[in-house]
């Protein structure tokens, strides 16, 4: 009985999340059709959801777990800058990748162990871990961004197959992981637990510490990808970019169904946020709205998101 | 028990505070020696005026059990909006008007985070982010993004006005100090007052710390949350005022970011993040602290590229120890 009640408020939510990506696209195709349903367009949208998307996933991991991770802007961009420099100077590509996945992953045990063996609120860790990673990567710049990377790691954000780009693979990929870490191991399943009763998992038997770091590490993983990808794409790296990713993600994983006070939210719903607000965004480019205005309707959108979330809960709890 | 007390005190979080606070001036003096002047007490007093009075308004939020992350957007339209309104000439040049506006904006945005924490029960993290964007993102829409650098009339007196004027007999350079200086050690006694003296501030403690055994002993929860935004919303407003007056500017984008190190002064100073716990003099140490870093890590020699990481750690450590000392005290109550 439990369990139906579980399924059934899910699918309410990517029900609504269809819905209003089917408005977007009908709302557009009356305003501008052509510009707007075009190979171009949709090559160009593709291109840029992927680098703010992975970081949404990291937010959602933690978010489920929890918690929350402010940081995975700085951690993805200390993991660009030193990626950028490293290879700027002659390593092959793939070590400068595997270094920032390293620095990505230490950054988010860094934050994991301050929040599980202090006991300090994620909220707070990320913080100053956002102010640290920024930070570092600002000293090690000492300014000015890292540019003119070698046209073979520009061409991992840049470069297609065909017509699809590369970084479309490398979003799916990532999907895909996420989904079977939190669907089908042990992991991901303590995860939810850790999030939706933070005692209940301890004394049952989970060690919460282990998990609260391993979490962490995930997203700091995650982030570091997405240094990987934002650097290749704007063929730069320095310690502010993309700096309203974080507002971005936490909107996209919020508008996505994942509870914010943790314990629920799927991957399936995520993507489709990612979606949605790519579509939004590209929609605003072409109508030609400024910037400031798209900060306002994310803002609004969020709050929407969250107070269509306390009406189905309160739908759903009548209908028991 | 009588040595107990006397040790607790000794290492309460204001006194721990106070400590690292004359080591780090030690530390500066010596590599410095001009460090210990009257020029530098004036310097770090105008460098705290906003500061001090932000601190206040994020740290009754903080114990009433949520967070503001919103108040430097909102602080950012209230200062621009007047400025706005002066420039088209669709206002006065008084004073009074421009903070009227400001207090006005600030209350209003106040209002609206509240309504979304405590009537629609978003949480306040979430709900004070979206609130920002709304904030910033509609007001550059609307109003468009420019830089006022003239104060009107009225403004102008306030600038000219000062409580202290200082002249280094060496140099000859002339430091001084605003009368406005004066309103952060006002609202700081009021907010004092309130919290440890009135039913309304025990209630804030109250909600912050158990929000459901607050409401069975029958305090007005969302009355109580009410007042902690809109206060905090109205006092950015003002605050943000001061700022221009102060610094003789208005930019629609002037305070953003400032959220980070505002939090970390009040955690630092003892504040709870999770709510109930907290003192005006703590909050106000953690100013301190965080003032003097920021302004003296040039005297210290620290490159400027480097600044924002050693900022962030000394947060971090400051997080870290007062949690620490959280755990400690939470082991002696149990005990």
């Amino acid at each position: 009985m439990e369990k139906k009640k579980y399924g059934k408020q899910r699918d309410d939510h990517i029900v609504v999340l269809i819905g209003m990506i089917a408005a977007v696209l009908i709302l557009m195709a009356f305003l501008k059709g052509k510009t707007y349903y075009s190979l171009s367009n949709l090559r160009s949208m593709i291109f840029q959801f992927p680098e703010f998307g992975i970081l949404a996933f990291g937010m959602m991991v933690c978010m489920i777990a929890g918690g929350i991770d402010l940081s995975l802007v700085g951690i993805m961009n200390l993991a660009g800058v030193v990626a950028a420099i490293m290879i700027k100077n002659g390593s092959p590509i793939f070590l400068g990748v595997l270094v920032a996945v390293l620095i990505g992953a230490a950054c988010g045990a860094f934050n994991g162990f301050l929040i599980g063996f202090l006991n300090i609120p994620a909220m707070l860790v990320t913080l100053c871990g956002l102010e640290v990673y920024a930070g570092l990567s600002l000293a090690i710049t000492g300014g000015p961004a890292v540019n003119a990377l070698p046209d073979s790691f520009k061409s991992i954000a840049n470069g297609s197959m065909g017509p699809i780009p590369y970084v479309l693979f490398i979003f799916i990929i990532v999907a895909l992981l996420v989904a079977f870490v939190m669907k089908y191991t042990t992991f991901g399943h303590e995860i939810y637990f850790l999030g939706s009763n933070k005692v209940a998992a301890k004394y049952s038997g989970i060690n919460t510490l282990k998990v609260t770091v391993l979490t962490h590490m995930f997203s700091g993983i995650l982030g570091g990808i997405s240094g990987i990808v934002i650097t290749s794409h704007l063929n730069s790296a320095k310690s502010s970019n993309g700096e309203t990713y974080t507002l971005m993600s936490l909107l996209i994983v919020v508008l996505g169904g994942v509870n914010p006070d943790g314990g629920r939210g799927r991957v399936l719903g995520v993507t489709l946020a990612i979606i949605l607000l790519q579509l939004i965004s590209n929609a605003f480019t072409i109508m030609r709205a400024p910037d400031t205005m798209k900060t306002f309707v994310n803002g609004v959108l969020l709050i929407a998101a969250l107070i269509l979330d306390v009406a189905l809960e309160k739908r759903n709890r009548k209908r028991m | 028990m009588k040595k107990g007390k006397r040790n607790s005190m000794l290492t309460s979080t204001q006194m721990i505070l106070l400590y690292v606070i004359i080591v780090f001036c030690i530390i500066v003096g010596l590599r410095q020696p001009a460090f210990f002047s009257v020029a530098t007490v004036i310097n770090i007093a105008r460098a705290a005026i906003f500061s001090a009075c932000f601190a206040l308004c994020e740290m009754i939020v903080i114990i009433s059990g949520g967070i503001d992350v919103s108040f430097p957007a909102i602080g950012c339209v209230a200062m621009y909006v007047p400025m706005y309104l002066i420039d088209k000439g669709m206002g006065s040049q008084s004073a009074w008007f421009c903070f009227g506006v400001a207090i006005l904006i600030g209350l209003g945005f106040g209002l609206f985070n509240s309504i979304l924490i405590a009537v629609l029960d978003i949480p306040p993290l979430i709900a004070t982010l979206a609130t920002s964007s709304i904030a910033s993102g509609g007001a550059v829409t609307i109003f468009g993004s420019h830089d006022y650098t003239s104060l009107p009339e009225g403004l102008q007196k306030i600038y000219n006005t000062n409580l202290i004027t200082y002249v280094d007999p060496n140099t000859g350079f002339s430091y001084v100090l605003n009368i406005l200086v004066l309103v952060p050690i006002i609202a700081s006694i009021i907010v004092a007052f309130l919290l440890k003296r009135t039913m309304l501030g025990r209630g804030l403690y109250a909600i912050g710390g158990a929000k459901h055994a607050a409401r069975v002993a029958g305090l007005n929860v969302r009355g109580l949350q009410f007042f902690a935004y809109i206060f905090s919303g109205a006092f950015t407003g003002l605050t943000a005022m001061i700022y221009t007056t102060l610094m003789k500017s208005a930019r629609i984008s002037a305070l953003m970011g400032d959220e980070m190190i505002i939090i970390a002064a009040c955690v630092i100073g003892g504040v709870r993040i999770t709510g109930g716990h907290g003192t005006v003099s703590g909050t106000l140490l953690g100013v301190l602290l965080i003032t003097l870093v920021q302004n003296s890590l040039n005297m210290l020699g620290i490159p400027t590229s480097w600044q924002r990481f050693v900022v962030g750690i000394i947060i971090l450590l400051g997080t870290i120890l007062t949690s620490w000392q959280t755990k400690r005290s939470l082991k002696a109550e149990k005990a």
